[in-house]
């Protein structure tokens, strides 16, 4: 949903479904690099814009915010809240890239100062949200660790969510250490290099949770670019092997979104009854 | 004399009744009822929204005539409904007002129109198109058109199949 910053409620009510957790009501996310593809004896820039929008990398709201964009209200505490790491290609996490945001998408630059591979991600932790059927028979949902629950609320959930939202790119050649597991939240890493896709070749991925391979309880689906000018949305779903790998054979060329959702039911912490986790990864797939 | 009086009485209304049927005949032939039928399919998917959808009624020269049905949420996504948007929607022309209404679950919804427009006229006899567009937010989108004659001396029934976003859709006109 677009922001009107003149509207006060609606951005409330904006900031609430964006961070929204339940596959039920989530919004789309993606970062889009200029180039995922470098050369040159020099460090490049690529030049990366984020934004929480159902039509695949045509922005439609801001996400991500290091203090020099636009005043972006409800949004300011969420964005202060992610964490923009950058995985060098020696491995290293940075965290200190200078997000913008504008009115439709956030903007950074990343300069690759060393040849290889860059993994480049917004990361949200668990935010906390709890969902309930009110005494109308209505749902509804409130943020926070400690929501005031009315009277006669039914069906009270207590939830977490975490999302990654990442992109590689590769300045020279394609390197492995940015595509090591994290151990944090959903990851979908490469056994087909992900700066290395083209149409028409089978590519690979393995997907990992908490740094463990992802095998089941696991939703994966596969958006091409251009959902706004095309009438099919073509949201493929990708069926998840036993030891947690997603083969898929792009047959054209472009950028491609790939999400993966899971959750965990009963987790030991005391205060949460469902913790959902959520990946944004953006791919670009080269013609033949 | 009294009987002869008595006939012209009785025939003067009767003639007066057959120049009134006379002027109304055609008015009356006009007013066929346009019934569609639209079917708005059930997508097991997740997240699911209930699909924008617009049912309305063009010239062959794309000129919007009258809009049936407009089921909405937000403002912000009408222009969604592209092609109703750009012949009706974005100039409120005709107005559409009157059967603007909710977003509906999926289901079979009957809509009736006795041929008025918002301006109070009748449709003018001629060639039409009945168009159905429905668009989903996280979904797909799907334009079906359908030509008719108006008015008609025969029961016209067509039955339309979308492939995604619509199901069945019939338009009968009903002479």
């Amino acid at each position: 949903m677009p922001v009107n910053y003149q509207q006060w409620p609606r951005v409330i009510l904006t900031a609430i479904s964006m961070l929204m957790v339940s596959s039920a009501t989530a919004h789309e996310r993606y970062i889009l690099p200029s180039h995922t593809l470098l050369s040159g004896d020099q460090p490049q820039t690529v030049t990366v814009n984020a934004s929480i929008s159902n039509a695949i990398f045509h922005p439609d709201q801001p996400l991500g915010d290091s203090g020099s964009g636009r005043d972006v209200g409800e949004f300011k505490e969420y964005f202060a809240n992610l964490d923009y790491a950058v995985i060098k290609p020696d491995g290293q996490m940075t965290t200190d890239t200078q997000w913008t945001a504008f009115s439709r998408m956030s903007v950074a630059d990343v300069t690759l100062t060393d040849p290889g591979t860059y993994r480049i991600g917004i990361v949200q932790p668990d935010i906390f949200m709890t969902t309930f059927i009110n005494s109308d028979g209505q749902p509804e949902r409130i943020w926070g660790p400690s929501p005031n629950i009315p009277d006669g609320a039914k069906n009270v959930v207590r939830r977490t969510t975490a999302a990654r939202v990442e992109t590689f790119v590769t300045l020279n050649n394609a390197t492995q250490a940015a595509l090591k597991p994290t151990g944090t939240g959903i990851e979908a890493l490469s056994i087909t290099h992900p700066n290395d896709l083209f149409a028409n070749e089978p590519a690979q991925f393995m997907l990992y949770f908490n740094g463990k391979p992802l095998t089941e309880n696991v939703d994966v689906k596969l958006i091409q670019a251009g959902t706004r000018h095309r009438n099919d949305r073509e949201e493929k779903q990708l069926i998840v092997a036993k030891d947690g790998a997603v083969n898929f054979t792009p047959t054209q060329a472009g950028f491609y979104l790939l999400i993966a959702e899971t959750h965990i039911d009963k987790p030991q912490q005391q205060d949460v009854d469902v913790k959902h986790y959520s990946l944004y990864l953006t791919l670009e797939v080269f013609p033949e | 004399m009294k009987k002869e009086q008595t006939i012209y009485m009785v025939r003067l209304p009767l003639v007066i009744l057959l120049f009134i049927a006379l002027w109304l005949l055609p008015n009356i032939t006009h007013a066929q009822t346009i019934t569609v039928s639209v079917e708005i399919p059930d997508i097991k998917t997740s997240p699911y929204h209930k699909p924008y959808v617009a049912v309305w009624i063009e010239t062959p020269k794309r000129e919007g005539v009258h809009t049936l049905a407009f089921w909405r949420q937000q403002a912000d996504w009408f222009k969604d409904l592209r092609q109703w948007w750009r012949k009706i929607g974005r100039n409120q022309s005709p107005d559409y007002q009157a059967v603007a209404g909710a977003t509906r679950k999926p289901g079979v919804y009957s809509l009736q129109w006795d041929g008025k427009l918002t301006s109070g006229k009748m449709l003018p006899a001629g060639e039409y198109l009945l168009h159905v567009e429905s668009v989903r937010e996280q979904g797909s989108r799907e334009y079906l058109q359908q030509a008719f004659t108006y008015p008609s001396d025969n029961k016209q029934v067509f039955t339309i199949e979308g492939k995604q976003e619509i199901g069945t859709v019939t338009l009968s006109i009903q002479p």
